[in-house]
């Protein structure tokens, strides 16, 4: 469907000024770009590609988007920057206190040219405190948060996550606080700054087990694949049929217990004494898990997932990124965008190579009447810079023309004509 | 000042749903726990203060439910359906966390709903939504983890994959369901109405994996779990003197390697081919093997501070004990005390993920006991008689 026969989103009317790199505030701001709102970024001239920027790791971050070059290091270029502040209402970055500040981009400083402004900044430990100039990355504060130690099988080394969990925490956290800001702004009239440190997005959700510590001093331990809500024998993540195929299988009920009987065909280890109750089940669960293993080692991780759900256990294959893409649920649902990379054997969108389809990764939420959608894949470096500064500011070509010549603004085809001429 | 003062939040949920009513109570608006008679059953699951489990003392259920408001409803007698239109009619928000079609059965869909409030809005939080072929499937924040494709990537190659700490498949649901109810709310004055939101903790896990879908969809096939090898290759975890440490090659590399050197240990990595990170990243193993050896001999401390004077993202891998001390978390506010004075003694509480500073994140309330606000709420705001409050608790109503 095209973009125009859609519906209108949530967001539409709302423009940010998106100052943030790598991960975390990028991700807090695609969330809001795919429900309408308009998002200008801010980019540098020199900003490294990793691999297309259309679609993959980089598409996916900053999908709807639009990318404008400005040197901030050229007075001109943080008088344009300042100018695209005093028409947002929302400026995002993910600097130390220091950057915004020297740029006049501040939040005392914005005020002064857009009173009602939500300014968010999204560093890793905040503007205040005694680490607040420490650096850090997702990996970084996972570690320091306690997730990395106790994600491990009990006895075994640290693994923890193998991305960076926490720079979607603080990405969902920061879409959250543009909202609320908004909400806030909608009901007085005042913007604010919000000072939003990822150390402390990742921290808030470790959990009743922080509740623990912090009352009843009770040690942390590693958690391996046990369940951590209601009681639940057997739960793990169990190897199935083929190479690296697993399923996660959760047994909470007695009802459930005998559901999953009556699937392995109720052989005679499962009446023993010592799995009748849950209590029992969950004493002796490393025994249990050999069982289980032993039976989904013979099955495909789907065909363990499909004949425990007809039985009505909570059964799920360990999807990679094969299956997600093919997974049946997320299909039917609309998960996936696909953006097409060419019309009518033309190509529609530049710097895709081949003539694939983008996908990039949807809403995973719905609203019934607003829904949310992808507009566009990621841009080129500078791909916007001139569409942009015409639209708001109406430059002439003469203006667009001397910032060039100037180096304070670029657009993608003189980068691209640039890089291409220095390799 | 709160964000959210003015908002009425009715919370109808289950485990998979109460952390997105808390972020709405915890930033100023009012939620309103409904509970079944026989109380959530969160309360009766551990761990409990003092390890005595009663369900007062659930830090599974305090978590959750902070600066919430708590009632109790029979949702399954015609009568508690009566009320609980009567509370809907009032109210902004309705999150809730049944299985597609239960509301519905009992009278309370979106349909019904907005026949009683139009500008509504009723935010759904289920395993996989309310629509597709695995609607009625049956899940946990395990097997949501699984599916999302989050437990793919976590853990050694030669062990199995690994289960997060912390209910993160719900912790993601709760988030993007707080999002999505915003957005309902800040467009109910220009469309006049609310709207349903729909959220399946499925796809929440799947939009909070940064990297192994966008890796497929551009042709760079599965990318599997390495340990605690970062799929960047730009992180891994060292054993030191006294634990572990994070390492991490991004950072001001030529310090890190005067720093290495001055020990030693710097093996190879004066060479200049270090100083792109493209060759860093592809040869990561050998880096880190070199970096472990350096590290081995240091105390974890020595390690974090001294790289964090030199601009090196280095970090403790310590265990979530240590945020309790933790001299940036304390200084910011981190963690408040409220009172619990049925029990005479205060609780710790961990704080919010955002630091707002004109409307400042805090706890409003303790959670609630069960059945606490049900003359407060049913007698004086929606004012019923006190017979009829008897009346309702004889009938196992409330």
């Amino acid at each position: 469907m095209a973009p125009s026969q859609k519906s209108r989103r949530a967001l539409e009317g709302i423009r940010i000024l998106d100052f943030t790199w790598v991960v975390a505030g990028p991700v807090a701001v695609r969330i809001l770009a795919d429900q309408g709102a308009e998002v200008i970024k801010i980019e540098r001239r020199d900003t490294l590609d990793l691999g297309t920027r259309r679609g993959g790791f980089s598409g996916n971050l900053h999908r709807g988007k639009e990318s404008t070059v400005v040197n901030m290091a050229d007075p001109r270029g943080i008088e344009i920057a300042q100018k695209l502040a005093a028409i947002s209402d929302v400026v995002v970055d993910n600097f130390s206190a220091r950057v915004m500040r020297n740029w006049g981009l501040d939040y005392d400083s914005l005020k002064k040219i857009k009173p009602d402004i939500i300014a968010v900044s999204m560093s890793g430990f905040g503007h205040t405190g005694p680490h607040k100039d420490y650096v850090s990355y997702g990996p970084t504060l996972q570690a320091l948060s306690g997730y990395t130690l106790q994600m491990r099988h009990p006895g075994h080394e640290p693994a923890g996550w193998g991305y960076s969990y926490a720079d979607m925490t603080g990405g969902y956290s920061g879409a959250l606080a543009v909202l609320m800001a908004l909400w806030h702004r909608k009901q007085t009239g005042q913007g604010q700054f919000v000072d939003l440190a990822q150390f402390e997005a990742i921290s808030s959700l470790v959990g009743p087990g922080l509740l623990d510590i912090l009352n009843n001093q009770t040690p942390s331990e590693p958690v391996g694949n046990r369940s951590q809500e209601a009681p639940a024998a057997p739960h793990g993540v169990y190897r199935c049929k083929g190479d690296d195929r697993w399923c996660a299988v959760a047994v909470f009920t007695d009802a459930e217990w005998q559901s999953l009987c009556r699937v392995l065909g109720q052989p005679a280890w499962t009446r023993e004494a010592r799995f009748a109750s849950l209590a029992d089940r969950l004493q002796h669960q490393d025994a249990l898990d050999g069982y289980i293993e032993a039976w989904t080692q013979q099955h495909t991780a789907e065909e363990v997932m499909s004949c425990l759900q007809e039985a009505g256990i909570a059964a799920g294959v360990v999807a990679n990124g094969e299956d997600l893409d093919r997974d049946p649920q997320l299909r039917a649902r609309g998960y996936w965008a696909q953006l097409p990379a060419q019309e009518n054997g033309k190509p529609v969108l530049s710097g895709v190579e081949g003539t694939e389809d983008i996908i990039l990764d949807g809403p995973p939420f719905k609203l019934s009447k607003t829904p949310g959608h992808v507009a566009a894949p990621g841009p080129l470096l500078g791909e916007h810079t001139d569409s942009v500064l015409r639209r708001l500011f109406n430059y002439s070509d003469q203006q667009i023309a001397h910032l060039k010549a100037e180096r304070v603004i670029a657009s993608h085809a003189e980068i691209h004509a640039e890089r291409s001429a220095q390799d | 000042m709160t964000a959210l003062a003015g908002l009425r939040i009715l919370d109808l949920t289950d485990l998979k749903g109460a952390m997105c009513a808390k972020l709405f109570g915890d930033m100023g608006a009012d939620v309103i726990k409904i509970e079944p008679p026989a109380g959530d059953a969160t309360r009766r699951i551990g761990p409990f203060l003092d390890d005595q489990p009663h369900p007062e003392r659930s830090l599974l259920f305090w978590f959750y439910n902070t600066s919430k408001r708590g009632i109790t409803l029979d949702l399954n007698q015609p009568a508690g359906q009566e009320l609980a239109k009567q509370l809907a009619a009032k109210a902004d928000v309705l999150v809730e966390s049944a299985a597609p079609g239960t509301l519905a059965q009992l009278g309370l869909g979106y349909d019904e709903l907005k026949q009683i409030n139009p500008n509504l809005v009723l935010t759904s939080i289920t395993p996989f939504g309310q629509t597709g072929p695995y609607r009625s499937y049956r899940s946990s924040d395990m097997v949501a983890e699984a599916l999302g494709g989050m437990i793919w990537t976590n853990g050694f190659p030669d062990e199995p994959p690994l289960h997060a700490m912390g209910l993160q498949a719900y912790h993601s649901a709760a988030f993007f369901a707080a999002i999505g109810t915003l957005l309902a709310l800040l467009t109910r004055d220009s469309l006049g109405e609310g709207q349903w939101v729909d959220v399946s903790i499925q796809e929440a896990v799947a939009g909070a994996v940064e990297h192994i879908a966008p890796f497929y969809h551009q042709g760079l096939g599965i990318e599997s779990r390495r340990g605690s090898l970062h799929w960047s290759r730009y992180f891994r975890v060292a054993r030191c003197r006294d634990g572990y440490v994070m390492h991490c090659s991004l950072g001001d590399w030529t310090s890190l390697v005067e720093w290495v050197k001055g020990d030693g240990k710097a093996q190879d990595l004066e060479d200049t081919r270090w100083e792109d990170l493209v060759y860093r990243r592809e040869h990561a193993e050998h880096l880190f093997d070199i970096l472990d050896d350096w590290a081995k001999d240091y105390s974890v401390a020595e390690l974090m501070e001294g790289a964090q004077l030199r601009r090196i993202p280095y970090a403790m891998v310590r265990p979530p004990e240590a945020l309790v001390d933790d001299p940036q978390l304390n200084d910011r506010g981190f963690f408040s005390t409220i009172e619990h004075p049925e029990l005479g003694r205060t609780v710790r509480y961990p704080g919010g993920p955002i630091h707002f500073t004109a409307t400042p994140w805090r706890i409003a309330r303790r959670p609630p006991l069960l059945g606490e606000h049900n003359t407060e709420v049913y007698g004086n705001e929606l004012g019923l008689e006190a017979d009829r409050l008897s009346a309702l608790k004889q009938a196992g109503v409330i």
